[in-house]
């Protein structure tokens, strides 16, 4: 740039004029990703604590001391409510014990081995992406009801888990090429099995990778809708998402407070699980600094 | 305690359609308590021929003897071998401690008596105060330690480095040489240490093995190695600076020989050039046995190029019809770009086939 040409930006503005515009655009445009982000919690939890005959009365912002209440949440303990989320908690559970376990074997699998076609093995994996959940849901509903699995919680771990394990298994796979070779070898040396040196050295080493895996499944598992609503039928076997849908259906008084309520309290869970175990998070992703 | 007998082992990778012969048909004996290194340059199959020892890599054909036990189809497992990886690879997850102890929890060792073991190694290693430290906070020499170490409390039957100090400095190196005759003293088993650091090779080996393409060129003591080598290759990689090599022409044969390099004769007296006259060898002569001599004339015509004053010597570069030429000067040599001759000492030259580079005499 020569000297003669005018000072100026991307807007024709002198630099300081375009770094002002720049920082505003900046907080603008965070202040709209915090609003689309956070407003609904916000309006999920303060209704939540409102008394449920002001909320139908009116619409109030905050839960202010008149009209703040904690007995929204006595709604969790009617029995139906517990089902559906214990049937929540195990089908989480078994989903990040299944994937976990599964990806950390595919993926050493992959790292370690050598069999034909296995570049392509793992792109039909990623393949598994693209059909939404309603796609093989309903395919999955005859097979289930044939050999006996709809209904069962174990039917929808197996399910929801078969949808983490393309992400689960390329992590995994990743996450293990980066672990030298050697420290599997010294093992072997110092008298360890194929086994014991996948036990006592790469399981160890890929704790980050699990744990990303962990939170993935659990994010899916416990969010999950349209693989409860179709594989579980029953009331007293489905899960919460699915559980509230029908609970708003056959009630006769159910208020929107309440079902506020119930959210905060299933939301909760994730918000904490995600909140705790983000720089292990962030570690998985990353390829490891040797 | 046994010996290692490597017999006719060679290894042929298969990639794409390709046959790579990485090593071929190499024969190798390591007496019980010995310290063999195994040298080349990289590629050359010296760390194929140790993970075949060691049961890493499978042989394509050849047997691998330790004592009387053949081993060859054993996995690693079951070889009772130590070996020292290019990567020390320490398991990062685990302290110096559990590090050095996991071969005896494996073994089936009690807590007590592991640690007892580890104690007694740490101390010969000087890394007592390290043993509650995580390998992540040591230093590359402190985590070289630690892995030695490792092998040491395991009292192997066989012990193997694989370019163990390659990633550290050279002052580390000189360090550290002490400390792995040491423990490999201490243990006392067949010592296979592969290297390509012709340096590592001279000073710690009883007998060095200097391999090719494959091939084992030479086996032979360190001093032999380096005084009579039997090729040009072992010639040319042993010894810093390296052999400096010229094309030559045995003229005649009647007891002392008649050497042509370039438009200079020289004439000395050698046993076995019968049969050679009249033809092409390769002259091989080490740098400190080259004089630089102020008259063109006196030798071979050298234009100097540059000086290395290293401080005890000199090396000094030159230019001839043979390419560049290193020469070990007086530490108060200074060329100045002007003209010399280089003159051999006769006793010091080797004489090779210009062909096969094999040493005639």
């Amino acid at each position: 740039m020569s000297q003669s040409e005018p000072p100026g930006g991307v807007f024709g503005l002198s630099y300081d004029g375009e770094t002002r515009v720049i920082e505003a655009l900046k907080l603008i445009s965070t202040a709209i990703i915090v609003l689309v982000g956070a407003w609904p919690i916000y309006w999920m939890t303060q209704l939540a604590f409102t008394e449920y005959e002001a909320v139908e009365d009116s619409v109030t912002a905050f839960p202010t001391p008149d009209i703040f209440t904690l007995g929204n949440f006595t709604v969790l303990t009617q029995p139906e409510m517990y089902t559906y989320m214990f049937n929540t908690v195990v089908v989480a559970i078994g989903t990040i014990v299944t994937v976990v376990l599964v990806s950390l074997l595919a993926g050493y699998g992959l790292a370690r081995l050598e069999f034909p076609q296995k570049e392509n093995f793992a792109r039909i994996l990623l393949v598994g992406y693209l059909f939404s959940p309603i796609v093989i849901g309903i395919p999955l509903y005859q097979i289930w009801q044939n050999i006996g699995l709809l209904g069962t919680r174990f039917g929808l771990i197996i399910a929801l888990s078969a949808i983490s394990m393309p992400f689960a298994v390329w992590l995994m796979w990743k996450y293990i090429m980066t672990i030298p070779e050697a420290h599997e070898e010294a093992a072997w040396v110092d008298g360890a099995s194929r086994w014991r040196g996948f036990r006592d050295v790469i399981i160890p080493q890929c704790r980050p990778a699990i744990i990303a895996a962990a939170l993935f499944a659990f994010a899916l598992a416990w969010n999950d809708f349209t693989f409860a609503q179709i594989l579980l039928p029953q009331t007293d076997t489905t899960t919460f998402a699915p559980g509230i849908l029908r609970a708003m259906g056959q009630a006769q008084f159910l208020p929107d407070a309440y079902l506020m309520a119930i959210s905060l309290a299933m939301t909760l869970p994730p918000l904490l699980f995600a909140y705790f175990m983000q720089s292990y998070l962030l570690k998985g992703f990353q390829v490891r600094a040797l | 305690m046994p010996d290692i007998e490597i017999r006719n082992l060679t290894k042929v990778y298969e990639e794409s359609g390709n046959r790579i012969v990485a090593v071929d048909d190499v024969d190798l004996t390591i007496e019980d308590d010995e310290f063999v290194t195994l040298v080349g340059p990289s590629g050359c199959g010296k760390t194929t021929t140790l993970r075949c020892v060691a049961g890493l890599n499978k042989p394509t054909s050849g047997t691998i003897t330790f004592g009387d036990r053949d081993v060859t189809e054993k996995p690693v497992q079951e070889r009772n071998i130590a070996l020292l990886f290019q990567d020390i690879a320490l398991y990062p997850h685990m302290s110096v401690l559990e590090n050095m102890a996991y071969g005896l929890k494996i073994s089936g060792f009690s807590r007590e008596e592991r640690v007892a073991r580890v104690e007694e190694a740490a101390e010969l290693l000087q890394i007592t105060d390290q043993l509650e430290k995580m390998p992540a906070d040591l230093s590359g020499g402190q985590q070289q330690r630690v892995a030695l170490g490792r092998s040491l409390v395991r009292d192997p039957e066989v012990f193997l480095f694989d370019e163990p100090m390659s990633d550290l400095d050279a002052k580390l190196k000189a360090e550290l040489r002490p400390v792995i005759e040491k423990v490999t003293d201490e243990i006392g088993c067949p010592t296979l240490y592969v290297t390509h650091d012709q340096e590592e090779a001279m000073t710690m080996s009883d007998r060095v093995a200097v391999i090719n393409d494959g091939k084992l060129e030479q086996v032979a003591p360190p001093k032999e190695i380096y005084d009579e080598p039997e090729s040009q290759f072992v010639s040319q990689f042993i010894g810093q600076p390296s052999t400096q090599f010229f094309d030559g022409n045995v003229r005649a044969v009647n007891g002392t020989a008649e050497l042509a390099v370039g438009s200079y004769d020289y004439e000395f007296a050698r046993d076995g050039l019968e049969g050679w006259a009249g033809d092409d060898v390769r002259v091989g002569l080490r740098p400190q046995y080259i004089r630089v001599n102020d008259d063109p004339a006196a030798g071979i015509p050298a234009t100097h190029l540059l000086d290395e004053p290293l401080g005890d010597a000199t090396h000094s570069f030159f230019d001839t019809e043979f390419g560049e030429i290193v020469v070990v000067t007086d530490p108060d040599f200074e060329g100045n770009g002007e003209q010399y001759g280089l003159v051999f000492q006769d006793e010091y030259i080797q004489l090779f086939d210009a062909d096969s580079g094999v040493r005639i005499a």
